[in-house]
This record gives structure tokens, sequence and C-alpha cells, in this order.
């Protein structure tokens, strides 16, 4: 009919970046919630003796004392991850580079294989699977292995890498929902708060970190989790990386490179620029900067490709020829103006890379909303999205590094008791009468 | 009864938003963006529903009147939010437009805003779209595009009530067994508010579409026409409270759905015969 020749409209591509961050968030909620509800976790593992050393939470303690111990428990947590960060920043500043890449590989190790081995171990039991402990470990170690090597080896397909880091979020996740329930919430919110101060004070280490880590041109690092940037040329996903040396590089060759007019979607060429991702979890939002350089990027790429543009074989060239049309108005904009689409945040060009500590922390909250009701969970799932969207929005606007974790935790808090108390009820009673509307 | 028959009773209350949204829906980013965003907005509204009526909580069973005004409330409240919904998306919202320039103003590198100021000076949002199709040289909104966001803008509110009101009840019957009420005592409890749900979701998603058509042209009939179908389907629950009221209370509300489906159908047809006759550019 009419709509196959149609241009396709504006609406096919918009607010594809916010997606391919919702998505893995998602997923990593979804999986935790799984884990939390098949797997009764109300045996004691190794987090609560860690928990235990400042304060064991009792039910039968007065509403006082276990708001007391969670605070407590809290103010540790905090004051230890934030001794941690300032010697990740330290050790960054003199660039002790490597140390940190192995502490990343060792901290994966360890959580993929122990964590998740005992994860594992806990499934096999409750659903009685057959498996014997030679085939087990040779399949846990294997996976762990190329765990590690996909955070070491920057060739390793995208979609390895990031699947990893979700299994990393998961299971991590899962071991902090042993925490007894006041302490975790208080947990979470003072998480938040140290968030804000860390990210957006002047003194704040993930602060320190980000600029040390731009006004060198490397990576942060941390386990991020970087979305696949929605390529715009077939040379797009390099622009769209956080490694402003390699666009400078890409510059020099700029003649070169641009007339491979007929290059096709080279997803596995995508990882060679992709930052290799080091030690703990950062808990920050940032998105591909350098700006200036990359409109001028951008400029050349475009101008050349207009000339031959090559024939539609995959949906991911499709909308690069689209976005041509894009680039080329880009283009006399190119020196003055920031771009366009990027205020709303609906169609920037970087990679949007958000850090595993995120992901950990909103899967707690649901894992925890799980543990008391579903009702909870969607509550706090849209409330979490909400504040993701929000903060990616934020993002937009003011193009530096932000908490991620503030405005999403702190909904998502304010959903889950708001539903406990108020929306359960009415619900409840409304749909025992099968009274709806 | 089993996880198979809970799994059952969830997809019979949400498969056909499943199919919708995986058909239609998920092709396309910005409806997914839509559909959460009204999930989250008639969530918000079921959140200051309940809070109003907390102290009243629970109701005294016998008497039909508490849940008559109930239910008027809350239907009123969230046909308000539909249409505040409608003028977000079309006209302005001043309160955000005041924040977001007082932000503008701090910020020097809010400047590259000059060319979309006046979209975003009254942050309408159909606007701002158009503006950032004139950029990226591609035709401004279709009709059918503003159609389908207005279905994704009805699909979350749909989606949200048959969670809110079934899934999240649907917990106890992934276990050995299943719960009768006393009002309908012939099939569970799930079934029927499944059943209910399903009904729920066809009338909230189709609704919006006449809503939204209805505010674009301006016809009264339409825009009246929705808020009725949605407080008729309210008192038709009502029904239910009597006992053995369900087996009168869920086909007079599954005919509101048809209604509502019929009645979108034929809107819609009709308005994109007369688009097509119309020279291109809606």
């Amino acid at each position: 009919m009419d709509e196959n020749r149609k241009p396709t409209s504006v609406l096919e591509s918009l607010g594809e970046e916010i997606i391919r961050i919702i998505a893995p968030v998602s997923t990593c909620m979804f999986l935790v919630v799984l884990l939390v509800s098949i797997l009764n976790n109300s045996s004691s593992s190794t987090l609560t003796t860690i928990a235990t050393i400042v304060y064991d939470e009792n039910t039968s303690d007065s509403i006082w004392t276990k708001f007391t111990g969670a605070l407590l428990y809290s103010l540790a947590f905090v004051a230890v991850v934030t001794v941690v960060t300032f010697i990740l920043v330290f050790l960054f500043y003199i660039r002790c580079t490597r140390f940190l890449k192995i502490y990343m590989g060792f901290s994966a190790c360890v959580v993929l294989g122990f964590m998740g081995g005992e994860v594992a171990l806990f499934l096999i039991r409750d659903f009685s699977f057959p498996i014997d402990c030679f085939t087990f470990l040779v399949i846990l170690f294997n996976f762990t292995v190329v765990g590690v090597m996909s955070i070491f080896i920057s060739n390793m397909p995208i979609l390895i890498r990031q699947g990893y880091m979700v299994v990393i979020g998961i299971l991590t996740a899962y071991w902090f929902t042993f925490l007894p329930e006041w302490t975790t919430w208080v947990l979470l919110v003072a998480m938040a708060l140290y968030d804000i101060a860390a990210v957006l004070l002047p003194g704040g280490p993930l602060r320190l970190l980000v600029e040390l880590a731009m006004s060198r041109d490397e990576d942060i690092p941390a386990l991020v989790y970087e979305a696949r940037p929605v390529t715009y040329q077939d040379s797009g996903p390099r622009r769209g990386v956080v490694e402003r040396r390699l666009w400078r590089e890409k510059r020099a060759v700029g003649g070169a490179m641009s007339e491979n007019s007929n290059s096709e979607s080279n997803s596995s060429q995508n990882p060679n620029f992709i930052s290799d991702s080091h030690s703990t979890p950062g808990t920050f939002l940032s998105v591909g900067s350098g700006q200036n350089e990359t409109r001028l990027v951008i400029a050349e790429e475009g101008r050349l490709l207009e000339e031959g543009v090559p024939e539609l074989t995959a949906p991911l060239i499709e909308r690069q020829v689209e976005r041509d049309g894009a680039w080329r108005d880009g283009q006399e904009e190119a020196a003055s103006s920031e771009s366009w689409v990027e205020g709303i945040g609906l169609g920037s060009s970087g990679a949007i890379k958000l850090g595993l500590g995120d992901f950990i922390f909103y899967s707690v909250l649901v894992g925890r909303a799980a543990m008391y009701d579903f009702m909870t969970v969607y509550a706090c799932y849209l409330a979490i999205i909400a504040g993701l969207g929000i903060t990616l929005m934020l993002l937009a606007v003011y193009q530096k590094a932000l908490p991620a974790l503030p405005v999403s935790v702190l909904l998502g808090v304010l959903f889950y008791f708001l539903t406990r108390f108020l929306l359960e009820v009415f619900v409840v009673q409304c749909s025992v009468n099968l009274l709806m509307f | 009864m089993t996880v198979a028959a809970g799994l059952g009773y969830a997809l019979l209350a949400l498969g056909p938003s499943l199919s919708l949204f995986v058909s239609v829906i998920s092709k396309k980013p910005f409806l997914i963006l839509t559909v959460l965003s009204s999930t989250l907005l008639w969530l918000m509204s079921l959140i200051v529903l309940s809070g109003l009526w907390r102290a009243f909580l629970p109701l005294k069973s016998t008497t039909y009147w508490p849940y008559g005004i109930l239910i008027i409330t809350s239907v009123g409240f969230q046909e308000g939010l539909r249409i505040l919904f409608w003028k977000v998306y079309k006209q302005g919202a001043v309160v955000v437009l005041m924040m977001w320039k007082v932000v503008m103003m701090w910020k020097v590198e809010m400047m590259r805003w000059k060319d979309d100021m006046v979209a975003l000076i009254t942050w309408r949002l159909e606007d701002i779209l158009d503006a950032f199709a004139d950029r990226v040289s591609k035709p401004r909104l279709f009709l059918t595009d503003k159609m389908q966001i207005a279905l994704a803008g009805g699909l979350g509110h749909g989606v949200a009530h048959a969670v809110f009101f079934c899934l999240s009840l649907l917990t106890p019957a992934f276990g050995p067994a299943t719960f009768y009420v006393d009002r309908c005592s012939k099939i569970p409890f799930f079934l029927v508010s499944a059943i209910i749900a399903l009904g729920f979701v066809t009338i909230h998603t189709f609704s919006m579409v006449i809503a939204f058509n209805g505010y674009a042209e301006g016809k009264k009939i339409d825009q009246i026409f929705v808020p009725i179908v949605h407080l008729l389907a309210g008192m038709m629950t009502l029904i239910n409270l009597a006992s053995g009221g369900c087996i009168v209370g869920i086909p007079l509300l599954y005919f509101m759905a048809t209604l509502t489906l019929l009645y979108c159908g034929r809107m819609v047809l009709r308005r994109i015969t007369e688009n097509q006759r119309r020279p291109v550019g809606t």
C-alpha cells in the first residue's frame, strides 16, 4: 500500500538510545526478581556475616533499634565505599592502570565464579537438576573465564560483554538482597545521597575521577555498561564512544576512511573502540563527550557519504542512510551550535554509559520490593524507569557526568512505601469485590 | 493452581496487549517510551486516589453507595488526567515551561535551543517532534503516527490497569490451590479478574485513540464519548457486588468494550479515508 513508499517517519528512530539503556536495566531487574522469588533466601550467607559486624537485625527488635542499626550499617558502608573510591582515584592519578585492570578482572572472577557458583548451586538444589560436580566445575570455570576475558579483551562481540555486565550486576544485586530489610532501605537512600555528593561536589571522588579521565582522554577504570550507540554511519560507533583520542586519530586518517563508502555494518569492529572496563562499580552516567571534535568529524564524513550510498542490506544501515539527512543539516551548524537533538536527549550520538553500581542498586531495590509483593515490584520498576528517563534527559541537557542513582532510588523508595501502605489496601479492596475502573 | 495456570491468567488479561506491543509498539522506541510514561501516569493517579480513599477503607460490604462514589471519583480523576495528558502532548504545561525557562537562563549553552525556542516555550510535544522532523529533513508526524502515539498511551493505561488490578494479585495463583469469591462462586477469582481486566484493557486502549482524535478534531461527541464509556463501565462493575451479579456484569462490560472498539475502528477508518482523499500534507 502507500505505506511502503512513504518516507519513513521521524518516529522510527527517536528515543532509541534511551531504550537501549532501559532494556538491559529492565532485564537485570526482572532476573533479580525472578531469582528472589524462586529461591528462598532466608538462609544466612557470607554477606550477612559482614552485615552483622556492625549490627545484627532481629525481627524482635524495636523499630528504633532497627533504624539506628540500619543507619550505622549504612554509614559504615558509605564510609568504606568512599575510602575505596578515593584509593581508586589516587591509583588512577599515579597511573597505576595495570593494577586497576587486574583488580577489575579479579573482582569479575570472584563475582562470576564464587557468587555465580553459589547461586547455581541454590538453583540446582531447589530444582533437583541432575548434574555431577565435575561437569558443573568445568562449566563454571569456562563461564568465569569467558567473563573475565570479556572485560580484558576489547575484541569481544559487544553482546557478550553487555551480557556479562548484566550477569555480574544480577549476581551482586542478588547477594545484596540478603541484607535485612531496614538495612537495605536505609542503605539505598544513603547510597543515593553519597552518589549525589560524589559526583556533583567539587571534592567528590567520582567527579575527580571523571575529570582526570577526561583531561587525560583515557577510559574511566570502572565496570560500566555501555549501550551500543545508534550508528549513523558505518564508522559511527567509533564516533559514539568516549575515546576522543581515537576520534583524533580518525580525523587524521579521515581521508582514507571516508572513501570506504560501501563499508557494511561492522559490528565486529565496534569493540575495538569500546573502552576496556576496569575496577569498582562506578555509579555515574556519562555520555560521549568532546562535542567540538565530534562536530568536525561528523561534518567530514557526512559530506563524503552523500556521494555514494551503499545498497541497503541491513536495518542498521537503513537507519544510517536516513540519518544522512540529519548530518547534512548538521554540517551548516557545525561550527556554531551544539547538537540540536542532544538537547532533547533523544537523538544523542554518544554512547550512553551506565555504571554497574547503578544496575546493582536498582535491582536491589526491586528485589527487596519483590520480597514483599509483586505490586510493589511493578510500582518500583515504573518509578526507577521514570527516574532513569529523567536522569537521561538531564544528561542531555547538562552534558556532563551525572549521578544516576539519586532520582531513581529516591523515587523507587517513595513509590515502594506509597504502594505498600496506600495502594495495596485500595486495590485489594476493590478487586476482591470485583469492582474495577 | 500451578505456574501454568498463573501464566494462563496473566496471558488472558494481557495477551492482546502483548501482541499489540510486539507488533506495533516495539518497533518504534518512542512508542515504548509513551507506553511507559502513560503507565506511570496511571499508577500515580491510582496512588493519589488510594491516598484520598485510605481513610475510608475498608468499606462495609453491604451498602452499595460508597462503592458508587468510589467509582465516580476514581473515573472522574482519571478522565481529568487524560485531558492533562492531551494538553501536555498538544498545548502547554505552563509550570513546566516556567521551570524550563529558569533552567535555561542559568546555562549559557542553552542558547543552542534558540532554534527550538518557539516549540519549547510551550512544551508542545507534537511541535517538538515536528520541529525535530524538520531538522532531520523528514516529513512531519503523519496521521498514523499521531494515532499510534495515542494508541501507545492508551495501551499504557490498559496495561497499568491489568497489572495493578489483576497481575499483582496473581501471586497465589502460582501455588497449589485457587481462590473463589462469594459473590461469584462459579469460577475462580483469578479468572474473573483476568476477564474483567481484559475488558478494561480494551476500553482503555481504544478510548485514548478516540479521545485524542476528538480533541484534535474538536468534535464534542468524541470527547464526551470516552468519559461516559469509562464511567458506565466502572458502574457496571458495581453490578458485580450483587450475589451472582458477575454473570450479568461481565457481559455488559464486554458490550461496552466492543462498542468502544467498533466506534474507534469506524472513526479511524473515516479519518484515514479523509486523509487519503486530501493531497499529501497533513
